[in-house]
């Protein structure tokens, strides 16, 4: 069960860094063709949440290490992160399904509709899942781990926004 | 009746007769911001560089892409290019049946130039089509003729004013004037007169998007902007163009009071409930 979480909280992990790296790089250039940039940025923000989760993720193993009982607390607030983040993530890869499908004069109905909103709330999502996992963790080991990630999480798009689209001349960007 | 409230962005560049942008002071504009009460805004130019009390031009120019460059991407996610080109598409037609050459679609006020270069891309009106971008900024001209250029677009952008639509139409009857987000830029006596300004060429005809004002309008605009966009100056703008919008019963009467003898129509519905696919609509003219 502890596995499935740790692998289900990863997945989640990396469609929002690639998410956050997409909204990071998107509306720059002013390009019509932007669709490789796009999946450039995606890969970005993938490789820059697994690095700013590594420590996250360093604490917990090293904790492990040290206190192997711990699992339990780590699992509980693992669980209660998912219980927030799982339906989140669920309506999105929904909505993200309807407007691969959707007719395309329909297909902002998707992002209207969810797409929109759902970003807009995203940092909140994040912070309420952590406070969740915190409580249920109850433990500073766990807290300081859970803390770190949803720190990591929503550095993401600030970050790589800074590190490969800083607006800092006009014109497209390299 | 209390004054409109002021989008930044049309307070940022000042260009004289000739075209050529001239300095505009920090403190004027804060000031014409702070004395509508628009405290905010005031906050937003206040921190934009200036030298000797005149914003950069060049700080300008950039947020003028970058705010432009955000626009585009909202245009993408509602796949407005590929509504406007529908709509053109019977138009264009229609303008084709009624003698030889090209037909040109000019879009006033055009920024970027962001329709008619995703039109170019996409080649969607079809061949004998000519795509002609207008914008009062010179800066901006430039950029969408350089992004056209990159890309390989067949399309060109040259500086003008959107009431003096003169210098892109040359046959008025083989020429549709289109416009996007530009209609609640003008005051309510310009509005006439930009219609009017297209009837005098007698152009063929003309189709003009603007956002159906409504309270989910701006609802939307707020969610939008705040969520998409990352200068505080698209999403100052952004929220205010919704308020800012015209009701469609003051463009149809400013339409026909502009160009009697077009026959127009706001293409809206009901404005009870969401209607998230045509948050832009277009007023529309064609010669009977």
């Amino acid at each position: 069960m502890t596995a499935a979480f740790v692998i289900t909280l990863v997945i989640l992990a990396l469609l929002d860094g690639s998410f956050a790296g997409f909204r990071a790089s998107v509306g720059r250039t002013g390009l019509i063709n932007h669709r490789t940039s796009d999946y450039q940025a995606a890969r970005r923000g993938a490789g820059l949440v697994c690095v700013l989760l590594a420590p996250a993720i360093a604490e917990v193993c090293a904790d492990l290490l040290v206190r192997p009982a711990d699992l339990q607390h780590y699992t509980r607030a693992g669980k209660a992160m998912l219980e927030v983040y799982g339906p989140y993530a669920l309506l999105v890869l929904i909505a993200l399904a309807c407007y691969a499908a959707l007719n395309w004069r329909l297909k902002y109905l998707a992002s209207a509709l969810i797409l929109g909103p759902l970003t807009l709330l995203r940092p909140a999502i994040a912070i309420l899942g952590g406070v969740l996992g915190l409580a249920a963790g109850d433990d500073t080991a766990v807290t300081a781990a859970v803390g770190l990630s949803v720190i990591a999480v929503l550095a993401v798009e600030p970050l790589a926004g800074r590190l490969w689209y800083a607006p800092n001349a006009p014109g497209p960007a390299a | 009746m209390a004054p409109r409230p002021l989008e930044i962005t049309d307070l940022l560049w000042s260009i004289d007769a000739d075209g050529v942008p001239v300095a505009v002071s920090r403190a004027a504009v804060v000031g014409r911001l702070t004395a509508l009460g628009q405290r905010r805004a005031a906050r937003i130019v206040s921190a934009i560089p200036a030298r000797d009390g005149i914003l950069d031009q060049d700080y300008i120019d950039a947020l003028g892409f970058r705010v432009h460059c955000e626009l585009q991407r909202l245009g993408e996610e509602l796949q407005f290019a590929r509504r406007v080109a529908a709509l053109l598409s019977p138009i264009v037609e229609m303008v084709r049946l009624h003698g030889a050459g090209p037909v040109r679609i000019i879009d006033v006020g055009c920024g970027l130039g962001f329709v008619l270069r995703a039109m170019a891309a996409s080649s969607v009106l079809g061949a004998g089509v000519e795509l002609v971008g207008v914008d009062l900024n010179p800066f901006l001209v430039a950029e969408a003729n350089r992004l056209a250029e990159r890309e390989g677009l067949t399309c060109r952008f040259e500086q003008g004013d959107a009431l003096q639509p003169e210098l892109a139409i040359h046959d008025g009857a083989r020429c549709v004037v289109i416009s996007s987000g530009l209609l609640h830029h003008l005051s309510e006596p310009g509005l006439a007169e930009f219609f009017a300004a297209q009837a005098r060429l007698r152009v063929a005809a003309f189709a003009h998007w603007d956002i159906a004002p409504c309270l989910w309008s701006t609802l939307g605009a707020w969610v939008f902007h705040y969520a998409r966009m990352r200068e505080p100056v698209s999403r100052h703008d952004g929220v205010l163009s919704a308020r800012r919008a015209y009701p469609a019963a003051k463009l149809q009467l400013a339409a026909q009071t502009g160009a009697p003898g077009y026959h127009i129509q706001v293409m809206e519905g009901s404005r009870w409930h969401p209607r998230a696919l045509d948050v832009l609509r277009p007023i529309v003219g064609t010669l009977p």
